[in-house]
């Protein structure tokens, strides 16, 4: 009697145990290489936290739903040191060693370039929110998908907003740090200021271990040009800050292609980073919505409720990228473990898709950049990032000229 | 002419800075014969000291100083006593290696806790400067070129007037010979170190009101200290200013004239031919082996 | 107990070959490739610094000399993988030869600082020399962008070869009578000069054989990243990694690369993904203890074979 109760003891608690573990291998396993620490260490650590933010949206309904039944989503990352070679290698890691079903993108045009060739390689489709650089589109790559324009029309709304202003800017410099995204931002500037009948009196690329920024200011500063435009990441928007002040240099305008929307450049600079503006993919104020994230507006606020600040026009396209993912998922009905065909399918799917989300509408092209996004510009006004243009999508106009720093 | 002068003031002001958070570790070379590749991480402690005070208590930048003073002081004695002391007796090599498993820890260590997060320090009266018939003086940077120049000056008068200068400079010149005469050559080598870290970290602090500070900020500031001192003389404490001077100023002139990329290609290219033509700094008095 | 060394060494050598073919996965070929390619750049600065005694900081300048002859002569005249990489480590040892002869006349810290220098430079001209001289050639920070190569067990067998050459030339030059020349200069130059040796030869030869094989390996590296940029291939923490893993293992020792690459590659593997902050603060632990807990290992290998030499 003993034995007969023990032995159904032992097979009811396998059974327990078994199912247990068959239903926990029935979810997404996702895996993406990224910058915690180096250069983008920053940086990454706002992709990371936009993936988080999705995952954490999405199970909270249970999972991504396919045909009826939910699989909750586990996502798995991996510090890339800011270093090209290590996130190829990464990537590689989670795709063959930890086998996961799906990847989605790292931060910084060099380590997404590595890290996408592997993934072409064994077939993952890789969508990122944060790598823009035109190079990664003329591969002629299949399976790379980016949210975010090419670097070169990211600032378009920062040049074609001169034709708001009054008096119309006539004048402008140019200048980027010397690496791919800055460097192209930089072009973008060139190509654009010329078709909006601006005259660029000087272009220069510097360093990006460039110390001191107050010599090269200088010379810009001589020329005295109507608007500063800045091929930037985070750490060259806030250094030129400092350094206009520094040298009592204020353009009517400066513009940067990256660095003012992430919160650190308010919160450091505090009053001295009034008027600037800066690209931006994406605004809380835009007209656009979806049934997993809401309004952008509602983004926004919940963003800030979990972190702690609002979020960046980067963390808001790479969680529209694991957006986008999920929904060519659902529609095609794949479950996992993911296998090689299905992400085949996938990829086609996401060729096919035109998807309305909080952060606009998602369109990828032949090429795999999102072709229905235009640039928005934002201004910082009393200490908040506004929407200055596209006029019909602005929330605020635009403040210009600049105030001289003497006169605040 | 103006542009040519605010340019030339500018690279002053550049080596005034360079000066301050190398001289440093033209000392603890000079009389330790240790190369210190944590040497950037006291700068960003420093640094990092201030930001924290400022950010927290709402000290101003300046009254953090003192601060700053006595903790890498500590630090530096401290790190010297336990741990560097171990090897002042081995060959250079392996300082290099026993310093940079130091800068190691404390580089990520700052990055653990502090998070990779860009941070300055800006008051109100950040940025503000002097206009001087039409040539812009930041006062902060003003404050670190007056800062080297009190470093030098205290570090002679230190050195060649005071009982315990008198003792690191015998340790320097003969150690054994030192030793013979009383000194107690293991605290004067973290004396020594401790004076070192406490005016890097006195640069550092200033340092974080005008430049951009995160904790993986260190290597770069110990490569220029490296090429300061170098120019400079290694172990000759005025050599720093001399160094920086000469970096900031043709780093200034080359990037206003040229462009700021040519003027990083200079930078090296100009202390690589200083070193073949005369490796023991510009005024010849550096130590050469 | 080389003698005894030898065929294990051998052993080991052999069962490698055959790793590719036992299934298993991707990452972990690339991972042996890696490892592979890090004992081959180790072993080249080892070459120099371990057996002459220079310190030399800017080896990764030959490194990226050699990833951008390969890469312009493969992506802009599509010239075969074999005849880029060994005209990249050509060029390099030339440009070694150039850059030796007046360097290496300057001691210790000096020397150091001026490779730096060197290697510093080069990035900077790198990026500044299409925008100065007018011409498209280099694509400053757009980098250049190789034609797609073969999967990783193609890496992992030329990987391997550049390893075995490697740490052969130094098994080699060590029972030489270069080596020799070479190990006076470490001990004692002036004596070595004064008793006819002609020392300037010696490590100018030792210098360009490193530059060169390093050159090749950044040509290598180039081809299987698929894309270079000056910031990539001439970054200083490549150097700093190939004095941690010669120094970890053993300066000075035909196997010194190969224990330090080996295990500072492996704990990196193990500890990263759990510590991404952490694990740098671990390894500088490791580092420290290395040095001052293991005085007869690897200082006193040093101090035994060193005596004043920077």
């Amino acid at each position: 009697m003993k034995k007969i109760f023990l032995t159904c003891m032992v097979l009811g608690i396998a059974l327990a145990l078994t199912s247990g573990i068959t239903s926990a291998q029935q979810k997404f396993r996702i895996g993406y290489a990224v910058p915690l620490t180096g250069t983008f260490g920053r940086d990454g650590s706002l992709v990371r936290d936009a993936y988080a933010y999705w995952a954490e949206l999405v199970n909270s309904k249970g999972g991504i739903e396919v045909k009826g039944k939910k699989y909750p989503v586990e996502l798995s990352f991996i510090d890339d040191k800011s270093i090209a070679a290590e996130n190829a290698k990464l990537t590689e890691k989670l795709i063959t060693d930890d086998k996961v079903d799906l990847i989605l993108g790292g931060f910084g045009s060099d380590s997404v370039f590595a890290g996408s060739a592997v993934a072409e390689k064994y077939k993952y489709p890789m969508i990122c929110g944060s790598a823009s650089s035109n190079k990664l589109f003329e591969r002629g790559f299949k399976y790379y998908f980016s949210t975010i324009g090419k670097a070169t029309e990211e600032v378009r709304g920062c040049v074609e907003i001169s034709q708001m202003l009054s008096p119309k800017p006539k004048t402008g410099v140019i200048i980027g740090s010397d690496i791919l995204f800055t460097a192209l931002a930089a072009e973008g500037y060139k190509k654009y200021a010329a078709q909006n009948g601006i005259e660029i009196l000087h272009f220069e690329l510097f360093p990006i271990t460039l110390q001191d920024y107050n010599s090269m200011l200088l010379k810009v500063k001589q020329m005295n040009p109507d608007v500063l435009f800045v091929g930037s990441h985070l750490m060259v928007a806030m250094k030129t800050m400092k350094a206009l002040k520094e040298i009592d240099f204020t353009p009517k305008m400066v513009t940067f292609s990256y660095g003012p929307t992430v919160p650190d450049f308010v919160k450091s600079l505090g009053k001295d980073a009034e008027y600037v503006v800066a690209a931006s993919e994406w605004a809380p104020n835009l007209p656009y919505k979806d049934p997993l994230f809401g309004t952008a507006r509602q983004f926004n606020d919940d963003y800030f409720k979990k972190y702690g600040r609002y979020p960046d026009y980067v963390e808001a396209a790479s969680a529209a990228g694991a957006y986008a993912m999920q929904i060519a998922i659902e529609k095609l009905g794949i479950t996992p473990p993911v296998k090689e065909a299905d992400r085949v399918r996938l990829m086609e799917e996401l060729y096919k898709q035109n998807l309305t989300t909080f952060y606009g509408v998602v369109k990828f092209g032949p090429d795999g950049a999102n072709e229905a996004h235009p640039p928005v510009a934002v201004q910082i006004q009393n200490g908040k990032l506004r929407n200055v243009f596209p006029r019909d999508a602005a929330e605020a106009t635009p403040w210009y000229p600049m105030k001289p720093w003497k006169e605040r | 002419m103006l542009l040519f002068l605010q340019s030339l003031l500018n690279g002053i002001l550049l080596g005034g800075i360079y000066a301050a958070y190398s001289a440093g570790f033209s000392l603890i070379f000079g009389v330790m014969g240790v190369i210190n590749i944590f040497h950037g991480e006291m700068v960003m402690l420093g640094a990092f000291i201030t930001y924290w005070i400022f950010t927290l208590f709402h000290v101003d930048p300046f009254l953090t100083i003192p601060f700053s003073i006595i903790a890498l002081f500590v630090f530096g004695y401290l790190v010297q006593r336990f741990v560097i002391n171990r090897v002042v007796e081995a060959p250079p090599m392996i300082s290099y290696i026993l310093t940079f498993g130091i800068h190691l820890i404390i580089a990520y260590t700052a990055l653990w806790v502090w998070t990779a997060d860009f941070r300055t320090v800006t008051t109100s009266y950040s940025g503000f400067n002097a206009n001087v018939g039409g040539i812009i003086i930041p006062y902060a940077r003003l404050a670190t070129f007056g800062l080297a120049l009190v470093v030098v000056a205290g570090l002679y008068v230190l050195l060649y007037k005071s009982e315990v200068g008198r003792a690191i400079q015998a340790t320097a010149q003969d150690k054994e010979v030192a030793r013979l005469m009383g000194v107690n050559i293991r605290r004067i080598y973290a004396i020594t170190f401790g004076i070192g870290a406490a005016i890097t970290g006195i640069a550092g602090s200033l340092i974080s009101t005008y430049f951009i500070i995160f904790p993986q900020m260190g290597l770069p500031y110990t490569i220029i200290a490296f090429c300061v001192v170098v120019l400079g003389g290694m172990g000759y404490i005025p050599g720093a200013l001399w160094g920086g001077l000469i970096l900031g100023v043709v780093q200034s002139l080359t990037a206003t004239y040229l462009n700021s990329g040519i003027s990083g290609a200079f930078t090296f290219i100009l202390l690589f031919v200083m070193l073949i033509v005369r490796p023991s700094g510009i005024v010849g008095k550096g130590i050469v082996e | 107990m080389k003698k005894r060394l030898a065929p294990v060494i051998i052993f080991i050598a052999l069962a490698l070959l055959f790793v590719p073919y036992v299934g298993v996965s991707g990452y972990l070929i690339r991972l042996f490739a890696i490892i592979f390619l890090w004992i081959g750049k180790t072993g080249c600065w080892n070459l120099v610094a371990g057996y002459t005694g220079y310190i030399d900081f800017g080896a990764v300048g030959y490194y990226g000399i050699g990833s951008y002859v390969a890469a312009l002569l493969m992506a802009k005249a599509h010239v075969p993988f074999l005849i880029s990489i060994l005209l990249g480590g050509i060029i390099s040892g030339l440009v070694a030869l150039f850059i030796g002869l007046p360097t290496l006349r300057l001691k210790g810290a000096y020397f150091g600082i001026a490779t730096l220098a060197f290697a510093e430079a080069m990035k900077q001209i790198i990026l500044e020399f299409d925008k100065t001289v007018g011409i498209p050639f280099f694509e400053g920070p757009h980098g250049i962008t190789l034609p797609i190569g073969p999967g990783n067990e193609f890496f992992y067998y030329v990987g391997f070869v550049i390893m075995v050459a490697v740490i052969g030339i130094t098994y080699r030059v060590e029972r030489s009578k270069f080596g020799y020349a070479l190990r006076a200069i470490r001990e004692a130059e002036h004596a070595a000069e004064l008793s006819g040796v002609d020392t300037l030869k010696a490590k100018t030869e030792a210098y360009m054989i490193s530059a060169a094989f390093l050159g090749i390996i950044g040509g290598i590296e180039a081809y299987w990243l698929t894309y270079i940029t000056p910031h990539m291939v001439f970054d200083v923490l490549i150097t700093i990694q190939m004095v941690v893993m010669s120094l970890l293992g053993g300066i000075g020792t035909v196997l010194g690369p190969v224990v330090g690459a080996s295990f500072l590659t492996i704990i990196y593997e193990l500890l990263h993904r759990d510590f991404p902050y952490t694990y740098g603060i671990i390894v500088g632990f490791i580092v420290v203890a290395v040095v001052l807990l293991m005085p007869k290992g690897i200082a006193g290998t040093l101090t035994a074979k060193f005596g004043t030499k920077a």
